[in-house]
């Protein structure tokens, strides 16, 4: 090999012109290598989101001519009652989730990393639900929510709790939570195994010499876990954020957002304004649109108050 | 439960030291209580899954009995499945649209994936950066345009046209991982090559792609699991029943034979069983791929 190297490099030396081309030559292949990936973005990402912000200025329900409106389907959202109980519902369904989604999966991480037997059993089982399609969740949880037959009315009643039962789903009281419940079973074992790989990465010794000094397990969890587990926490957090106000086919295929919009979020509300097949409500895809830009923004604004809040290290995106 | 969290860890320490009867009560009881709370966590997570597989072996009169363990195990439901609801049919055509998925965007982002950590071309980080910013634009922005462009495309119900949505939604974030995967590799491995006179197709072929193969199987995992279980777009760009995925169709059945739960459960089981085998194939990378994925993100 050595041999191979030495009139290489001194056949570069000499012919000063022949390096230059060769780094053209990286260089086309690098625009070669990119050219799919940015095509394919060009024209179903990029194109159709320069699309969506002019559709959001039109009124249009896709079959008549679109008629440029400016902000006003923005404006129009201030007065919809839908929208508002849509945004609050969103927010609710996103704070509540963020708040066990991020606390829960953090305890439990913490005790699974202290050395059980069957520990790994216990991960595997919980990251089940993770693979599975919320659709295929919630339509399950859907019918352990049953009124009538539903597994959890008969575990209730077979608990002595019979006057508990519920059609949980159909009760504008109840929907909210039992869907939250779901999103939490089929999400745990994600942010658990997220924790737990933070917190092997935690040293040993750090507990070990706070034993020493004299710290309790309490003292241990406050000093040493939670500041050292920020920046898993705030992608965690993040996360949830962003997924909460995404929110979208668990919600649907378990209520439909309903009943009487209980639990209508922005992204069923959404769906419900561009693709309605309801008699009598025609589709308005410049108004939906502009729903789009709410959740757009609300990301958005989601993720920057938490960078703020928990200040931002950058060093684990 | 505040009080065993870190017992385990520093129990060596603790208890070779002092040897109070009292302390190793007191230990002995956080563990127990450690052990029920995981039990009970477990079952919180599988108890869902169990009922479903053992609501989808029951009879179709035993449906209501509240018997949580079939009286007789029967295979009828699943029959009905295929017979009546068609499911091989939709499941076919998830297997196509996530298949050629995976295939091409694990592709295509290893390349881009490549170009963008190891070589050098003016403008890169300019259109890196730009590819990432989308990884915030959520679905909900572009589904209204993507179905306009579908439409004029004359690829509305067609598998192809999910292919190619699913392919230019998920390739930025699989671009984002395998550069971030190639940039953990050693640059001088590609100069080495270099020298030999490897051409550039060459380096990334017969050196970068072997190593890759941690990377690669990373975001196979995301594409297929995302894919998989897509529903949005698939639910609204594809309507004529044959050309149906699983997850609208699973809806759709929902309402269809909303009384049918043996069907039903046996429908969901079935579809959950290729994400199940492949996670029991790659389990490790599943968790560790889901979670770096996630902390990259």
């Amino acid at each position: 090999m050595k041999s191979s190297v030495i009139p290489d490099l001194s056949a570069r030396k000499q012919r000063q012109p022949f390096h230059m081309t060769e780094r053209r030559r990286r260089a086309l292949y690098g625009y070669l290598f990119i050219l799919p990936t940015v095509l394919f973005f060009l024209v179903f990402v990029a194109y159709p989101f320069f699309q969506a912000i002019g559709i959001s200025l039109t009124t249009w329900h896709g079959f008549d001519k679109q008629i440029f409106v400016g902000l006003k389907n923005f404006k129009s959202l201030f007065s919809d009652p839908l929208f508002w109980l849509s945004l609050k519902n969103t927010l609710i369904f996103t704070l509540i989730t963020t708040g066990l989604q991020t606390i829960l999966p953090l305890l439990i991480a913490v005790l699974l990393i202290a050395r059980w037997r069957g520990e790994v059993v216990v991960r595997t089982i919980m990251f089940l639900p993770v693979i599975i399609s919320m659709v295929v969740v919630g339509l399950l949880w859907h019918m352990i929510y049953d009124g009538n037959f539903g597994v959890l009315n008969n575990a209730l009643t077979f608990l002595g709790l019979g006057s508990l039962t519920h059609a949980w789903l159909a009760d504008p009281h109840t929907v909210m939570g039992s869907i939250i419940i779901v999103s939490l079973w089929a999400s745990l074992g994600f942010y658990v195994v997220i924790f737990f790989a933070g917190l092997q990465g935690i040293p040993v010794e750090l507990y070990e010499v706070a034993s020493i000094d004299g710290a309790n397990t309490w003292q241990k969890l406050t000093h040493i876990t939670v500041p050292l587990l920020w920046p898993v926490t705030t992608v965690v957090m993040i996360l949830n954020i962003i997924g909460g106000i995404k929110v979208f086919d668990v919600i649907y295929v378990m209520s439909s957002g309903g009943p009487d919009h209980a639990s209508e979020v922005l992204g069923t509300y959404l769906y419900a304004t561009a693709f309605s097949n309801q008699a009598g409500d025609i589709a308005s895809l410049g108004y939906a649109a502009a729903i789009g830009f709410v959740i757009l923004i609300l990301c958005v604004i989601g993720t920057v108050i938490q960078l703020q809040i928990t200040g931002g290290r950058a060093d684990v995106y | 439960m505040s009080t065993n969290f870190t017992e385990g860890r520093i129990s060596k320490f603790d208890s070779s030291g002092k040897n109070n009867q009292l302390m190793r009560m007191r230990f002995k009881i956080t563990r127990m209580a450690g052990y029920m709370i995981l039990i009970l966590l477990t079952i919180f997570s599988i108890f869902p899954l169990l009922w479903m597989v053992l609501m989808s072996l029951k009879d179709r009169d035993e449906t209501y009995s509240g018997n949580f363990f079939p009286s007789h195990v029967t295979l009828s439901a699943y029959q009905f499945v295929f017979s009546t609801m068609n499911i091989g049919t939709y499941m076919k055509n998830s297997l196509v649209v996530t298949i050629a998925t995976v295939l091409i965007s694990v592709f295509l982002a290893t390349l881009s994936g490549y170009a963008f950590a190891r070589l050098e071309f003016s403008g890169k980080q300019l259109i890196f950066l730009i590819l990432l910013t989308t990884l915030m634009v959520p679905g909900a922005v572009l589904i209204i345009p993507l179905f306009l462009l579908l439409r004029d495309m004359k690829l509305l119900e067609s598998l192809f046209g999910l292919i190619l949505v699913y392919v230019g939604g998920g390739l930025p974030f699989s671009m984002f991982l395998m550069r971030s995967f190639f940039q953990s590799l050693p640059a001088e491995l590609g100069d080495a090559g270099r020298i030999d006179g490897a051409s550039e197709l060459g380096i990334f072929w017969y050196i970068m792609l072997p190593l890759a193969r941690p990377g690669i199987a990373t975001i196979t995992i995301f594409q297929f699991m995302g894919t998989w279980n897509e529903f949005i777009f698939t639910n609204t760009f594809v309507h004529v029943d044959a050309n149906r995925t699983l997850m609208p169709a699973l809806f759709s059945l929902m309402g269809q034979y909303s009384t049918n739960w043996p069907a039903l459960t046996a429908a969901l089981t079935i579809s959950i069983i290729p994400i199940v085998a492949l996670y029991i194939t790659m389990q490790n990378q599943f968790q560790s791929g889901l979670t770096a994925g996630a902390l990259k993100y």
